[in-house]
């Protein structure tokens, strides 16, 4: 045993060549099913702790307590967290009630949904990397959601699920830059565009609008429900705030906000809405 | 609903660990622990799988290597190296998820990720190196094996 961390070159070769054959496999489908099991499972397990370890970071100097009587620290942070939630809960229930109830009613009459079936669903978490926009929910397979499953919120789209596991799901939200949504705007029966989202807080662009497109401000896109898209026709998703075409550009630069209340989500509606549907 | 985050990012803790096992343990401790904690923390981020794991590897070594032949107990090391290391990780996790096929992992606020990330383990260097040693030296108590590197220098 000591002769291998003598050569710790041949750790890290070894290391960094497991890492890649990972992200490789992953990226290419053949492990992708394995992962997302392993995701979804350890998803799972966590989730009661998430909180609990969160309360146990939250203060910078309760790390080093936290981390040498981890166990009893916890157990008596979870404890006390739950103490004061109760307190918080019993001071504001009514008014939170009142507030959450109206949201929720709002949320099971959106008039853009139609017939759909949806799941209503809290958000859990403002994502878990600085790196993709994303949230977490608290619902999962056992509600019925799957992956690819369209979110909506008050305004409108918020995003796609990109993760499940059996009580939770993340989210993509249509600011990511992964994030493509094709919609329609203009009178009927509409022309098409994409809007991709450009980060966190930051406003979607929109792709395929010819230059000198009249767009007013606020103008509506939807999406646009055209054969094998990824979300039901006729959700609305960003209103135009600023366009304006280059002299010699061939598209129209467009830039649009969400009309879901995208940074402070607080309840969601789930589509329970697949393409092949 | 938690959701710790200054200036809008969120610490990163995780990143700290194999800083702390790369200037204790030496670079082979430092990957080994690296991979670890990078594979673990990718069970929850929605970046590629086993991408943090990768830098996490690099980084343990990188930071075991660069300090292999300094003092290891004097006091501005450990805050030092999360200083620097925590940069280091942060602009190569952006790059490599780029190179990765996700470009826009350049396109957030990478200056205040980098700030924030590795201010907040510059500061929680210190705690981190203690409850690190303890574990090591635990860990070698029950017979697992310890770098010579750790060994080496500490007696």
């Amino acid at each position: 045993m000591p002769r291998r961390s003598r050569r710790p070159r041949t750790t890290l070769l070894i290391l960094v060549l497991a890492a890649i054959t990972i992200i490789t496999l992953d990226a290419r489908g053949g492990l992708h099913v394995v992962t997302s099991g392993v995701r979804s499972v350890a998803a799972d397990a966590f989730a009661p702790v998430r909180s609990g370890v969160n309360a146990v970071v939250e203060p910078i100097g309760s790390f080093l307590a936290g981390s040498v009587h981890y166990g009893a620290v916890r157990e008596q942070n979870q404890k006390l967290q739950a103490e004061i939630d109760q307190l918080k809960l019993e001071q504001t229930a009514a008014a939170q009630q009142a507030q959450s109830l109206k949201q929720l009613s709002a949320l099971l009459n959106l008039p853009y949904l139609g017939n759909l079936q949806t799941v209503p669903a809290e958000v859990t978490d403002f994502g878990t990397s600085d790196f993709a926009a994303t949230i977490d929910i608290d619902v999962g397979r056992s509600d019925g959601v799957e992956l690819g499953m369209p979110v909506v919120g008050l305004g409108g789209l918020v995003g796609q699920v990109v993760s499940v596991s059996h009580h939770t799901a993340t989210v993509r939200l249509i600011t990511d830059g992964q994030s493509a949504v094709g919609t329609r705007y203009g009178p009927e029966p509409g022309s098409l565009a994409i809007l991709t989202g450009t980060g966190a807080g930051k406003p979607l662009s929109a792709d395929l609008v010819p230059s000198n497109t009249p767009l007013t401000n606020g103008e509506v896109f939807t999406t646009s429900g055209l054969q094998g898209a990824l979300y039901p026709p006729g959700i609305p998703v960003a209103g135009v705030v600023a366009a304006r075409t280059g002299s010699t550009a061939s598209q129209e630069s467009v830039s649009l906000e969400p009309l879901a209340d995208i940074a402070h989500l607080r309840y969601v509606t789930v589509v329970l809405w697949g393409p092949s549907a | 609903m938690l959701d710790i985050r200054i200036g809008g990012v969120h610490p990163d803790i995780l990143v700290l660990l194999p800083i702390v096992a790369g200037i204790i343990g030496g670079p082979g401790r430092g990957a080994t622990i690296g991979f670890g904690t990078g594979l673990v923390a990718d069970l929850f981020l929605p970046t590629p799988f086993g991408l943090s794991a990768l830098v996490g590897c690099l980084l343990g070594f990188a930071v075991g290597l660069a300090t292999v032949a300094l003092d290891r107990t004097a006091w501005w090391l450990a805050p030092v190296a999360a200083l620097g290391g925590s940069a280091l990780y942060e602009v190569t996790y952006g790059a490599l998820g780029s190179v990765l096929g996700q470009p826009q992992m350049l396109h957030v606020a990478l200056a205040r990720i980098v700030v924030v990330v590795s201010v907040t383990n510059a500061v929680l260097a210190w705690p981190a190196m203690k409850v690190m040693t303890w574990g090591m030296a635990r860990a070698s108590m029950e017979g697992m094996p310890t770098s010579d590197a750790g060994v080496g220098s500490a007696r």
